[in-house]
């Protein structure tokens, strides 16, 4: 019995030994074990792929309105949504989009399940070493919001210099007010609030004991609708960073030509129309 | 009437994932009771080393979250064989499922009293005939309990199979919800769903049991 309990050790021992090696190459699909630093073999490029087969597959995670959501009849819906059907409108390719969840979409994307990711997701450096991203379609906002009776009027960041103003502890805005307002002598330092959660700032503004708080500019306007609070300021500014288009690692030719139909979309206003259309700030 | 309206098209809208919920299940439960069943016999009366195997891949696999196996059908399998999401999650649920039934069936089979075997075979009928038509007949009813409480198990486990992609009845729920902002009936919704099928299941495999029932 025990010879027997031995023997099955072992064998899971063995079968976890091989499993870890299969794994290891897991990063780098379709590409024999001898070379694992190499990208995915790309005959033509996936550019070509695409274009050859006239079909991008995107895949998204469809719980996020408005960026993407599916409405009553089952339909792919939201900023994200209109703006890769413009970008495979530009690509001469049919676009089909594939909905999971957030977490699965980049290694889908490793695996080459899907050929793109868009799901207002933030070219972070993890992801980044995974995959590759576009450039920003759509630059991070920030908003200053102040008290429902609020006399306050701003026309860019730094007219906050010297108001009471919070900020969520160790969040981009913070950084920003501490670099551009504390730092150069603008506010003081005691006139700064930091806190564990942005609808506590919130309570504090109602009730008077700060003026303003600087939050990401999604949650301001909805925060603001719900407590009866004033927007003052929608800012590129403060904010670092954007929602990018994530493709496969090494895709160069894909990426280059993705970013200029990015480019030529946020030029010709399609992207603004669109930001528009689905109440973006 | 407007809670009505509300409901209504949040059902039409989550009763699409039905389909995909019951063929998974159905999928997983057969792949399941054909693997379980074979194994259960390997375990009790075949050879030690087969028997050894089959405890291996018993333990190793009740050992992993079934949400792994579905990820490694999905993306490392897949590499070698095409196998498309709704393949992948419903055969990862059959071969957990493999599992669980295996030890549902061995514990059957070690019920039936070790005399039938022995008598079975003194009157002249080969290990495979005995196991066939005296140790088998009995085993499956005396699994038939425990095989209901896994099917219904297997049932739940279905939401599993979304992390690939599949949308069925849970993933709508959550579309639903993240549109609507109705968290309550979007859920209650799923929740009907899974009660219904559940309620089916068992009514059925109740059935089954009473028909089959042994006359002791």
């Amino acid at each position: 019995m025990k010879k027997q309990m031995l023997i099955i050790l072992a064998l899971i021992a063995a079968m976890l030994a091989i499993g870890a090696c299969g794994g290891a190459p897991a990063a780098q699909p379709t590409q024999p074990p001898a070379q694992p630093t190499q990208p995915p073999a790309q005959p033509e490029g996936k550019l070509a792929q695409i274009r050859a087969v006239g079909k991008l597959i995107v895949g998204t995670s469809a719980d996020y309105p408005p960026y993407e959501s599916i409405d009553a009849s089952g339909n792919f819906v939201g900023f994200d949504m209109d703006l890769i059907r413009a970008v495979g409108e530009n690509l001469g390719v049919e676009v089909e989009i594939r909905d999971m969840p957030f977490d699965s979409l980049i290694a889908s994307l490793q695996e080459g399940k899907i050929d793109a990711v868009i799901a207002a997701m933030q070219a972070t450096a993890e992801r980044d070493e995974k995959v590759d991203f576009t450039i920003p379609y759509r630059k991070t906002k920030d908003a200053f919001i102040g008290a429902g009776d609020t006399t306050i009027i701003m026309t860019k960041p730094e007219d906050a210099a010297g108001l009471i103003i919070g900020a969520q502890t160790g969040t981009v805005q913070e950084g920003w007010i501490q670099k551009t307002l504390v730092a150069t002598g603008l506010t003081p330092a005691d006139k700064v609030f930091s806190y564990e959660r942005a609808d506590q700032a919130a309570l504090d503004l109602a009730s008077g004991r700060v003026q303003l708080v600087l939050m990401d500019a999604e949650p301001a306007l909805e925060l603001a609708k719900q407590n009866g609070l004033k927007v003052l300021l929608v800012t590129e500014t403060t904010a670092e960073g954007g929602k990018s288009i994530a493709i496969p690692e090494g895709s160069s030719d894909l990426k280059a030509e993705l970013d200029r139909i990015i480019q030529g979309l946020i030029d010709d206003g399609t992207v603004k129309a669109l930001e528009e259309k689905h109440g973006l700030p | 009437m407007e809670l009505l309206q509300d409901l209504l098209t949040t059902f039409n809208f989550i009763v699409q994932g039905l389909w995909v919920t019951i063929s998974v299940t159905a999928v997983a439960l057969t792949v399941g009771l054909a693997l379980g069943i074979t194994m259960a016999i390997v375990r009790v009366y075949g050879h030690p080393a087969l028997q050894t195997a089959v405890s291996v891949y018993s333990v190793v696999i009740r050992a992993t979250p079934v949400i792994v196996i579905i990820f490694i059908l999905f993306f490392v399998i897949s590499r070698y064989i095409n196998l498309s999401p709704f393949w992948a999650g419903a055969l990862a649920l059959g071969f957990a499922s493999g599992a669980y039934q295996t030890e549902i069936f061995r514990g059957a089979i070690q019920a039936v009293q070790p005399g039938q075997m022995i008598a079975a075979r003194a009157i002249g009928m080969s290990r495979l005939q005995a196991i066939q038509s005296i140790v088998l007949p009995q085993a499956l009813r005396l699994a038939l309990p425990s095989w209901g409480n896994e099917a219904t198990l297997v049932l739940k486990d279905s939401t599993l199979v979304f992390a690939v992609g599949v949308p069925e009845i849970l993933r709508r729920a959550q579309q639903v919800s993240a549109r609507t902002f109705e968290p309550f009936l979007a859920f209650g919704v799923a929740l009907l769903l899974y009660l219904a099928l559940t309620l089916i299941t068992t009514q059925a495999l109740q059935r089954l049991e009473r028909r089959y029932r042994l006359q002791v």
